[in-house]
């Protein structure tokens, strides 16, 4: 009895001891920068007096500035485009790799992860070249008598291309993964029982991958939210999404607590998706 | 979309199998030419001497850019420093991180599993802001444009892969088979050595060999943090698609910096099909 109770009370403590590093690292790293930049963008010290105050200051500058707000709209939109399209791309793989077995789900299934192994980089250069001006599209075009190709490189459409391309392999891995948990059995029976398939999809399916859509959802919002490579590298230079605004406020104007600002307005379009994501994983539980 | 599932689920008919397996060949098809189609210009470019408009191939073909890549002293200095960098962050994150993922999975304390979940924050936040509050506290430190900057903003973007994924390994592991080695009289030290590290081993490559992948191709912070004295590969093809100095430099350092991404390829297979990559993103 007294030899178990020690050992409980030293695994505990090693429990404590070996969780602390990476814990600080997150506290130091994630939790005080961003506490930080919020306390810093709110706190405003006067340009000539002294004594600071709760002032909102900076962040009416933001709503008031016209080209920061048509930003924040864009990246918004961009977000939402993407991510309704690629569910629509990437819900009819999904349930096509759950059903099917064949030959050709294989090399679906190769194709669907294949940009996992590609990054942004590679991707924004290879997508410049293929579908920018003279690029392998166009030419191709021409060919068969097609002028008058409008390239999305530089253009919102390009980032949206660029995105969907990158986030395919995630969104199909997600769904894939929630759409094997429903039993084929269950499937069966249900239409044993007269359901058709439309009814078999919203009653039984949608409900039981509530979650891996809710996951996939949330981290495609959060990622394309603050994306920064693929809408550098493919957007245009106005309007641009927030990632690219931040850098150019940081790097270019010189403006630190502007690009605080921004960064602290993108923390808290997030929270609200970063929040359901960690609350649906919290709830699933883990083991 | 909408008639779509209805296919699906009558896969008891072999016309819906027909029509199940035609929707997968038209997928292939849209999949090949969205997919592969940009990807197949990067290996153009890389092995074009000439390439003029509008012919729909390279004019001339040869490894003339490699040796001119290859010789460019900017490039000579990044990928030492891209490949030390990520070892270096790789092993730090480990160091850091496995034997807390060790201590979630097998140790009972308090609060183990809102700590395990606080992990996830790193997910939840859009990268790029935290990048910026980061750079800017690292810049009152004296931390920008230096090797330990970058090693410590990169470290942010690895520890929810290298917690979740060993956690997860080692929980899986079966203890009955450690007990029954304790119990015929091996020490603790022997069990964990000639026992459970064997069976976590996998996962434990997975996790380090995604971790140095992603580090190795980690271009955000490394452009906020480390720019201009620390340019690593990823940085460094920022310019080069910016400037358009000469397209065959970009091609050329493409195929190169996908070394690392081929070589996790490989092993892919093996690690996809445990879901270990689902576990990473938490799901």
């Amino acid at each position: 009895m007294n030899i178990q109770r020690k050992r409980f009370d030293f695994s505990a403590l090693a429990g404590y001891v070996l969780v602390t590093p990476p814990l600080l690292i997150m506290i130091f790293l994630i939790f005080l920068p961003a506490l930080q930049a919020l306390v810093r963008t709110l706190w405003v010290v006067p340009p000539a007096g002294t004594g600071a105050s709760l002032s909102l200051v900076h962040y009416t500058t933001f709503f008031d500035d016209p080209i920061a707000r048509a930003n924040l709209w864009f990246t918004g939109w961009i977000t939402l485009t993407t991510v309704v399209l690629l569910f629509l791309v990437c819900f009819p793989l999904a349930l096509y790799l759950r059903f099917s077995n064949s030959r050709i789900a294989a090399a679906v299934q190769i194709l669907v992860l294949f940009p996992l192994f590609v990054p942004s980089i590679i991707l924004a250069f290879a997508l410049i070249r293929f579908l920018g001006p003279r690029g392998t599209v166009q030419t191709m075009l021409e060919l068969i008598g097609i002028t008058g190709y409008k390239t999305p490189y530089l253009r919102a459409s390009g980032i949206i291309i660029g995105l969907v391309w990158d986030s395919i392999p995630f969104t199909v891995l997600v769904l894939t993964a929630g759409l094997r948990g429903v039993d084929n059995p269950l499937l069966e029976s249900a239409r044993d029982v007269g359901a058709n398939s439309w009814q078999v999809f919203w009653r039984i399916v949608l409900p039981l991958i509530q979650r891996p859509l809710l996951i996939a959802f949330c981290l495609n919002v959060i990622g394309i939210f603050g994306a920064f490579t693929i809408p550098y590298l493919l957007g245009p230079a106005q309007p641009q999404m927030m990632g690219v605004f931040m850098l150019q406020t940081y790097s270019e104007y010189l403006d630190k607590l502007g690009a605080e600002t921004q960064a602290v307005i993108t923390f808290l379009f997030c929270a609200v998706v970063g929040a359901l994501y960690v609350r649906t994983i919290a709830k699933q539980g883990v083991r | 979309m909408s008639h779509m599932p209805r296919r699906f689920f009558s896969g008891r008919f072999f016309s819906a199998t027909v029509q199940r397996e035609a929707f997968g060949v038209l997928a292939l098809i849209g999949l090949t030419l969205f997919i592969l189609g940009p990807i197949s210009s990067v290996f153009l470019w890389a092995f074009a001497i000439k390439w003029r408009y509008p012919s729909l191939v390279p004019t001339e073909w040869g490894l003339k850019y490699w040796g001119e890549t290859l010789a460019r002293a900017d490039i000579l200095q990044a990928l030492p420093l891209s490949f030390g960098l990520s070892i270096i962050v790789t092993l730090l994150s480990a160091l850091i991180c496995l034997p807390a993922a060790y201590a979630f999975a097998r140790l009972n304390f308090r609060f183990r599993q809102p700590l395990l979940l606080s992990f996830l924050i790193t997910n939840a936040f859009p990268r790029f802001g935290l990048y910026v509050s980061i750079a800017i506290v690292f810049f009152r430190l004296g931390l920008v444009g230096t090797i330990p900057g970058v090693i410590l903003i990169q470290i942010v973007n690895t520890l929810l892969l290298m917690i979740w994924i060993p956690t997860s390994a080692f929980q899986s592991v079966d203890r009955a088979l450690e007990e029954a080695a304790l119990d015929v009289g091996a020490s603790r030290l022997r069990v964990f050595w000639q026992i459970t590290l064997p069976m976590v081993l996998p996962a434990l490559a997975a996790a380090l060999l995604l971790t140095f992948v992603s580090t190795f191709y980690e271009s955000q912070g490394a452009l906020l943090i480390g720019v201009p004295n620390v340019r690593t590969m990823p940085v460094l093809m920022y310019q080069y698609i910016n400037n358009q100095i000469i397209v065959q430099y970009g091609a050329v350092i493409s195929l190169i910096l996908w070394l690392p991404s081929i070589v996790l390829l490989a092993f892919a297979q093996r690690f996809l099909r445990g879901n270990a990559v689902a576990a990473g993103f938490g799901v």
